[in-house]
């Protein structure tokens, strides 16, 4: 204290005031005054609007001198005042704010709201630019802002200074546990354990507010995603949308079962579909073919498969079989799927880049082994049901998802919904199925 | 009272900074001495005409009228809203400061705020001060300008119906007074009493009282000494008059209904409360306020405290009620 009133007396021409200034933040803070109470100190000794906003916290603050709070909008829905804050000011890097012109300096008291005379030139009314004062960063992430319109006051520094470190206990005191992240928000409306009303508030601070209509996604090594459903209309046919979403432009679209679309509250039920979607999705590649992403909606009959599968049952000797084809050739397993999914050979060719002969030699050499001709319907379905089970069985997720009130983390790379289930399907072990 | 009080309350954070930069103590003692300066400063601080039109919002008048009989003339400070349709509610003011200092344009700001919430005519009274004034011509000045403004309410655009009488501190204590003699001598009907942390009890001996003794605003030497200037040596003897300390008063029935409020940390608190706590037992109507951590007349200082934005907020709340507006 006796330091910084030295400095003060070095840069400061207007030391009685600057000290008021720490007399007044150093009070809030002995009495555990809390945020609003700082914000609204740092106005009234400013004479001007301050703004006090952390994102990661979901606090915004705008009080005007008068000791008025302002809601703010929420960050990305206009131009932020935070997102231009005016020249940074870090309290350990000492007071590198510029001097006010000296003419400027008067004493605390008689600072008045509102801009000086000199600030409102002809044509530029009364205008204040939001944002335009000084600022200074409190603690990670957070940022509180004088908004002047006109020169720096006297003690905008210090008392951005002091204001910052008050804030910042105030933080430490009140607000240690941050509030949750849209990964965690994401988990609870999706969790059928969580109640409803709990649900669609964290659906809320996401933006997903009644009658919006939307669908989770599972994702195999992520938190969950949800997504709104542009039009209830059009039934789960989004792919491109949600393939872009889910990061096509970063490399290979990621493996995601979708849910179907529906009310807000009824997330936890589309989770859960998509989950089941998930274990019937494949890496896409010659070694794992298939669909990396799967719509619930489109499952059928599929989904009860699901439920009465998975890595720890046994086999049956159809998907023993496809194994066994799986073994003969690296080819093999695509060759299987490309027929399994093709109205007809000639399609499969193309889709497989064949031509129809090469294809037609393959299959007679994978044929014995299969056991069955894929060629006639039955064959063709036996064929989908071997390859569907087999991927079901090859699946780490669990069957029925127990969608655990997991102590969410903040990593959402460490908060799965599932954690026992939730290792990267391409990680699995390739012979988990072929034992 | 036999329980010896405990520590002063705490302040109110907001406020206790608020009081450290205002750095706005008193000069203790409080003598004959210093009381010149004191008024000086006051006055200087006190709204310029033009400050109080408001731009062009109120028109701004004083008037000599009438003073009690064989006194000299009072004046009045007549604020009047330019754009509001009358009869208007009247708000009947006598200004603070501890019956020793303050003018009539003392704390007018106040009511002039509710000019879009309640547009009223505001009647400020000039009375005299002690200690060249002593009791009981300060209360029967305001008492005289009340029965004036009461009488030419039509000419002043009030609806007699809607007169209240309002003060603060000192002015509170003046408001009680002229409430008890008007119920006393049969004057002016009046619709409410707004008592701001008034000052009541010349005896200076509550717990708050010896709590707060040395800290705040108004503490228990500075409240000593504006009694002694109001009172003499009757101060806290047998023979005070209930219209200068109606905590005095043993009958608290009939009177207009009451708005009372005082911080928790100042020397007014327990005679406040006392004071509203025995007008129910009387049967009357009274709105109590307590806030917490105020010091004497914290809205005034720190008007952009939570705190204080709440108080205020509260008369309005109560004018409207009591108004119907």
């Amino acid at each position: 204290m006796r330091d910084l009133a030295a400095r003060l007396t070095a840069l400061d021409p207007d030391a009685g005031a600057a000290l008021r200034v720490i007399t007044y933040f150093d009070r809030l803070t002995s009495a555990r005054a809390g945020l609003p109470a700082i914000v609204r100190g740092a106005a009234v000794l400013a004479g001007c609007p301050a703004h006090f906003s952390d994102p990661a916290r979901r606090i915004h603050l705008h009080v005007t001198p008068d000791g008025t709070s302002h809601p703010t909008p929420a960050p990305g829905l206009t131009s932020a005042p935070q997102l231009t804050p005016g020249p940074q000011l870090t309290p350990a890097s000492g007071l590198t704010f510029a001097r006010p012109d000296k003419s400027e300096i008067s004493d605390l008291s008689t600072q008045e709201a509102g801009a000086p005379p000199s600030a409102n030139t002809a044509g530029a009314g009364l205008s204040v630019q939001v944002g335009a004062g000084p600022s200074v960063q409190v603690g990670d992430g957070a940022t509180l802002s004088l908004e002047r319109s006109g020169p720096p006051g006297p003690v905008d520094a210090m008392i951005l200074e002091r204001a910052a470190v008050a804030a910042q206990a105030a933080l430490d005191r009140t607000r240690r546990r941050t509030a949750p992240t849209d990964a965690e928000l994401i988990t609870i409306t999706v969790d059928a354990a969580t109640p409803e009303p709990e649900r669609l508030q964290a659906a809320s601070r996401l933006g997903f507010r009644s009658p919006s209509r939307v669908r989770a996604i599972a994702l195999p090594t992520t938190n969950p995603a949800i997504h709104a459903a542009p039009d209830p209309a059009i039934r789960a046919e989004p792919t491109p949308g949600i393939r872009a979403e889910l990061g096509a432009d970063t490399g290979p679209p990621t493996r995601a079962g979708v849910g179907p679309a529906g009310r807000i509250a009824d997330l936890p039920a589309s989770f859960a579909a998509a989950r089941t979607a998930l274990r019937f999705t494949a890496e896409g590649t010659e070694q794992d073919p298939g669909p990396r992403i799967v719509h619930a909606e489109h499952l059928g009959g599929l989904a009860l498969l699901a439920d009465a599968t998975h890595p720890g049952t046994e086999p049956i000797p159809d998907v023993r079989a496809v194994d066994r084809v799986a073994a003969t050739a690296p080819w093999a397993l695509a060759t299987l799927t490309a027929v399994a999914d093709s109205p007809s050979l000639r399609a499969a060719a193309t889709t497989l880049r064949l031509h129809h002969s090469t294809l037609q030699e393959r299959l007679t050499h994978l044929l014995p082994t299969l056991g069955w001709d894929p060629h006639d319907p039955h064959g063709r379905l036996r064929l989908q049901l071997a390859l569907a089970l087999r991927r079901l069985h090859r699946s780490t997720l669990a069957p029925a998802p127990p969608l655990a009130r997991s102590t969410p983390t903040a990593d959402p790379t460490l908060a799965g919904p599932a954690p026992a289930g939730n290792a990267p399907a391409r990680d699995a072990p390739a012979g988990n199925a072929a034992r | 009272m036999t329980i010896a009080p405990g520590p002063p309350p705490p302040f109110d954070p907001e406020l206790a900074a608020a009081l450290d930069v205002l750095d706005l103590n008193l000069p203790s003692p409080l003598t004959a001495k210093v009381l010149p300066a004191i008024r000086e400063g006051v006055a200087a601080a006190n709204p310029s005409d033009e400050d109080l039109s408001r731009g062009g919002a109120y028109t701004v008048v004083r008037r000599m009228v009438p003073g009690p009989a064989g006194d000299p003339d009072v004046e009045l400070l007549i604020l009047t809203p330019v754009n509001a349709a009358g009869p208007l509610p009247g708000i009947y003011h006598t200004h603070g400061g501890g019956m020793i200092i303050g003018t009539s344009s003392s704390g007018v700001e106040l009511f002039q705020e509710w000019l879009d919430e309640i547009p009223s005519v505001i009647i400020s009274v000039e009375y005299r001060l002690a200690p060249e004034h002593p009791d009981p011509a300060p209360v029967e000045d305001c008492y005289a300008g009340l029965v004036w403004t009461a009488e030419h309410a039509d000419e002043l655009g009030i609806d007699p119906d809607r007169l209240i009488i309002a003060g603060g501190s000192a002015g509170g204590g003046l408001a009680a007074g002229v409430s008890l003699l008007a119920r006393d001598r049969g004057g002016p009907q009046l619709a409410g009493q707004m008592l701001i942390c008034p000052m009541l009890d010349d005896r200076n001996d509550t717990p708050s009282t010896l709590q707060m003794d040395g800290l705040g605003v108004w503490d228990r030497s500075a409240n000593h000494a504006g009694w002694t200037a109001l009172l003499g040596d009757a101060r806290g003897g047998t023979d005070v008059s209930p219209y200068a300390a109606p905590a005095r008063a043993t009958d608290l029935s009939g009177l207009p209904p009451a708005f009372i409020d005082v911080g928790s940390a100042e020397t007014f608190r327990d005679e406040d409360v006392t004071y509203a706590t025995r007008i129910w037992q009387s049967g009357g109507i009274a709105e109590l306020h307590v806030w917490p951590g105020g010091f004497h007349g914290f809205d005034m200082l720190a008007p952009q405290a939570a705190v204080s934005r709440e108080a205020r907020t509260a008369r309005l709340h109560w004018l409207r009620r009591l108004l119907g507006a």
